[in-house]
């Protein structure tokens, strides 16, 4: 009787747990951005803020220094002294080219080529996805500084995403490469438009296009700007890395691999656009 | 009391590492998901109850900070950890190969309840193959730092006396 009345009960707490579950997952996803459950995550956000920074000022220098060995060769027969100094140099190398790095992508954002005229926000990468299910990363800026949802985030290179979430302190972006991304894109050369799309655990987008449309590899893909988008017309996307053609398919797929490659960025410019939030 | 603030510590914690040190430590692109490997490690030595508990609250916790439905990852993983309490009732095993089996098989079962209630809730960019890679990815990367997470994860759910075989689980580590 009284292993029944804990059976009964363990399937009560877990009927609880389950439907308060669901609850949550229906508020969020019918708020729409706009909910109680917003200001919660908001908050959330705005409360680790300075664990991320910090965590990332300490691994931020190690990442670079690993880097710097990795890369160095097969070190494994020099002897204990040599590999001290050659790490401890390759490390200073790393630094100075993280910081050449870092002063390269400031002046490409400071002399952006696409984009003219518009205002923009610059901000720097803090923070990356903590889940496997998406590509996001986390910037040092947010509403405070005018940044609302859907604004496109660029880089010197070209598009980076857009922005998902903000809060008062920060804002995460969604990368093209997620697969809840869609752009607007024209080819280069023929002009023809499409929608690229990310793909789940893939660093290349896809954009469907006609089947008598003539396309190059490494044919550029820039913004559309067509109405509605959240992008404004020809921002670099990427380039045409592989044309697929299934037999019998009403239509050729393109493989696009982003020209901005976030993994390696640390500065990213938010535009302040206001076609932001209209569209796809 | 003391047990309930060590445990809600061990949570802070797990979020803390989870947010900010293991976006560095991505490994094949994959992270490990240590909320399901805390919430198996806490089910495996408490049982069901305080497993789908502390799954929840992890996986609320972890859900602030991602793009997917807010209690997605609450209702995954509260799931796994009462399986997972439910299975430790058939097991008295506190050998050293437990928590990377148990870490990796709840890794496993807790990322295809992710992909498919997120499926299910409208998020159809979860139901593709390469989410199969990721999970199988994931729940390996689980195996391997389980057996770092189930030794705290024991402290933080030690209870104040003497402890008693089978009283609200299984055992101990």
């Amino acid at each position: 009787m009284a292993v029944y009345r804990r059976s009964n009960r363990r399937r009560s707490i877990l009927v609880l747990l389950l439907l308060t579950a669901v609850t949550l997952i229906t508020l969020d996803t019918r708020g729409n951005g706009s909910g109680i459950t917003d200001s919660v995550r908001d908050a959330a956000q705005d409360a680790i803020d300075p664990a991320q920074e910090a965590v990332g000022d300490v691994l931020d220098p190690i990442d670079d220094w690993f880097d710097g060995v990795v890369r160095s060769g097969d070190l494994k027969e020099e002897n204990a002294k040599l590999r001290r100094d050659l790490a401890r140099a390759l490390g200073q190398a790393s630094e100075s080219r993280a910081s050449l790095r870092e002063n390269r992508e400031l002046k490409a954002l400071a002399d952006l080529t696409f984009a003219p005229g518009l205002p923009g926000v610059d901000a720097q990468v803090v923070a990356a996805s903590p889940g496997n299910f998406e590509e996001t990363v986390g910037i040092d800026k947010g509403s405070n500084e005018g940044i609302t949802a859907d604004m496109p985030v660029v880089a010197g290179d070209g598009l980076v995403g857009r922005i998902a979430d903000v809060s008062g302190r920060r804002a995460t972006v969604l990368m093209l490469t997620d697969p809840k991304s869609g752009v607007g894109v024209r080819l280069e050369d023929s002009g023809t438009l499409g929608v690229a799309d990310g793909r789940q655990g893939s660093d290349l987008l896809s954009v469907d296009v006609p089947l008598e449309v003539k396309v190059r590899k490494g044919e550029l893909v820039f913004t559309s700007g067509t109405e509605p988008s959240l992008y404004p017309g020809g921002i670099p996307v990427g380039t045409v890395v592989s044309v697929l053609k299934p037999a019998g398919a009403l239509a050729q797929s393109l493989l696009v691999r982003p020209l901005v490659d976030i993994g390696r960025s640390t500065y990213v410019r938010v535009l302040l656009w206001p076609g932001g939030g209209q569209g796809g | 009391m003391i047990r309930f603030m060590r445990l809600a510590l061990f949570l802070v914690a797990i979020v803390l590492v989870q947010t900010a040190v293991m976006p560095y430590l991505r490994v094949g692109d994959v992270v490990p998901e240590l909320g399901l490997v805390a919430t198996v490690a806490i089910a495996y030595r408490e049982g069901p109850e305080l497993g789908a508990g502390f799954g929840f609250a992890t996986g609320l916790a972890i859900d602030l900070f991602l793009q997917t439905p807010l209690g997605l990852s609450a209702l995954a993983f509260s799931l796994t950890g009462y399986l997972v309490g439910i299975l430790q009732g058939a097991m008295a095993q506190t050998a050293w190969w437990v928590a990377p089996v148990l870490g990796g098989l709840g890794g496993l079962i807790g990322g295809l309840l992710f992909v498919g209630i997120g499926a299910l809730v409208g998020q159809e960019q979860l139901w593709a193959l390469r989410s199969l890679r990721i999970v199988g990815l994931s729940a390996l990367y689980d195996a391997v730092v389980a057996p770092l997470v189930f030794p705290v994860a024991a402290f933080a759910a030690r209870s104040g006396g003497p402890r008693t075989a089978g009283a609200s689980g299984g055992p101990g580590w």
